[in-house]
């Protein structure tokens, strides 16, 4: 059976590290086999923890492991492998010429949330054991991003499938005129971009099915209120829905109505302010005790 | 004229008409490739230019796309790279493709 899927998302410094560690330490104690993996560049799950993580997951307790995915590691080994098959494919002079070009192309803009996705394909690659993985998301845009990422991409590949298609439908007419017994032959390009239409296809299912849950953390004040609106509304373009929110470090007294009116019908969770640093596996686990009652409502 | 001589001379002519169709049909089968090879190749360059017009400054789909394609598509890319040194000198272009000079 495939994994839940877990993404706590929402603006920066609104606690997300935090409250997805919380869960993914409840989800754990509860007996699930559950992994928890850092997307954020900031990487604050090995001060959470107070240990260090890294690209290979290391486990914390016995149903609990931690990963941190390198978004660098990933655009190198993207960059390398790239590289590597136009020295195959290429001639050796304009192999030459191209790879001048193709320094430039690695200060593209949209590599980054690439990394990530192909980090993300590569966790679930290699967590099909696991229970549930809880994502721990970058800021905002580039969270944003990351869930577009293969629907316009999608776009893209169904406009140059239907060009190529045409390509490859002139190719075959013109091999047929020459005379018959000459032999079609196939479309490496066109083959690639049905292998990449798949593969999108696959990734924009997995973020869009009702296993993968967005929870959207924010604190009780008007910009972090804003900024949620937002996320919600993108996300809803891409037809992503988000789960339910999460009003972190809620003040003694006050109340989150206002919050709760202006994304019903989502449901509305409330944790409050710690009274200690929420840092080491002890200090979690006695925010956990008196706060439990609040995560089997978003797990 | 005897029935053999009549025989060898429709059989000669037979073999004449076939060979005229072969020139014929060879020359416009020749024709049709040219026409579509030319239209073959706008749409090659319209493909082109449309995953890695990054190069040459142009909108360009997420760039991992391009990286992902760019190894598949090495004859492409160096008529991208040909066209980007004719462009100075589109009449010359004409020219060669017309077979003048």
């Amino acid at each position: 059976m495939k994994p839940e899927l877990h993404f706590f998302i929402g603006k920066g410094g609104v606690g997300k590290s935090t409250t997805a560690a919380l869960c993914a330490l409840f989800s754990s104690l509860a007996g699930r086999r559950t992994l928890l993996v850092s997307m954020d560049p900031a990487h604050n799950q090995g001060d959470i923890f107070e240990s260090r993580f890294g690209e290979k997951p290391r486990k914390v307790l016995p149903t609990l492991t931690v990963r941190e995915i390198d978004a660098d590691y990933w655009m190198t080994r993207h960059l390398k492998e790239t590289r590597d098959q136009i020295k195959r494919t290429y001639l050796y002079e304009s192999a030459f010429n191209l790879l001048d070009h193709f320094k430039v192309l690695q200060f593209s803009p949209g590599l980054e949330e690439y990394a990530l996705l192909r980090a993300f394909e590569d966790v679930l690659a290699h967590a099909g054991h696991q229970d549930r993985i809880i994502f721990d998301m970058a800021p905002t845009a580039i969270t944003l991003r990351f869930f577009s990422l293969p629907a316009i991409s999608l776009i893209w590949l169904d406009e140059l499938t239907k060009l190529r298609s045409l390509i490859c439908e002139k190719k075959e007419i013109i091999t047929k005129i020459q005379g018959p017994g000459q032999p079609v032959q196939g479309d490496r390009v066109m083959e690639k971009l049905h292998h990449l239409a798949e593969r999108h296809t696959r990734l924009r299912d997995r973020l869009v099915s009702q296993a993968t849950r967005i929870h959207l953390v924010l604190n009780n004040d008007r910009l972090s209120l804003v900024e949620a609106s937002r996320i919600r509304k993108r996300l809803g373009d891409m037809d992503i829905r988000i789960e339910d929110l999460l009003v972190n470090r809620l003040p003694p007294g006050q109340s989150a109505d206002e919050i709760t009116r202006a994304f019903e019908p989502v449901k509305c969770a409330t944790l409050p302010l710690a009274t200690e640093a929420l840092i080491g596996l002890p200090a979690l686990r006695r925010f956990l005790e008196t706060q439990g009652d609040i995560f089997p409502r978003l797990l | 004229m005897s029935e053999e001589a009549k025989g060898s001379w429709i059989g000669a002519l037979g073999r004449k008409t076939l060979r005229l169709w072969r020139i014929v049909d060879t020359v416009s089968r020749a024709k049709a490739v040219d026409t579509l090879t030319v239209e073959l190749e706008e749409l090659e360059n319209i493909f082109s230019l449309l995953v890695l017009g990054a190069f040459v400054g142009l909108p360009s789909p997420p760039i991992h796309l391009t990286m992902d394609l760019m190894p598949e598509m090495p004859h492409e890319f160096e008529r991208m790279i040909e066209k980007i040194g004719t462009a100075h000198d589109p009449l010359g272009e004409l020219f060669s493709a017309l077979g003048i000079g």
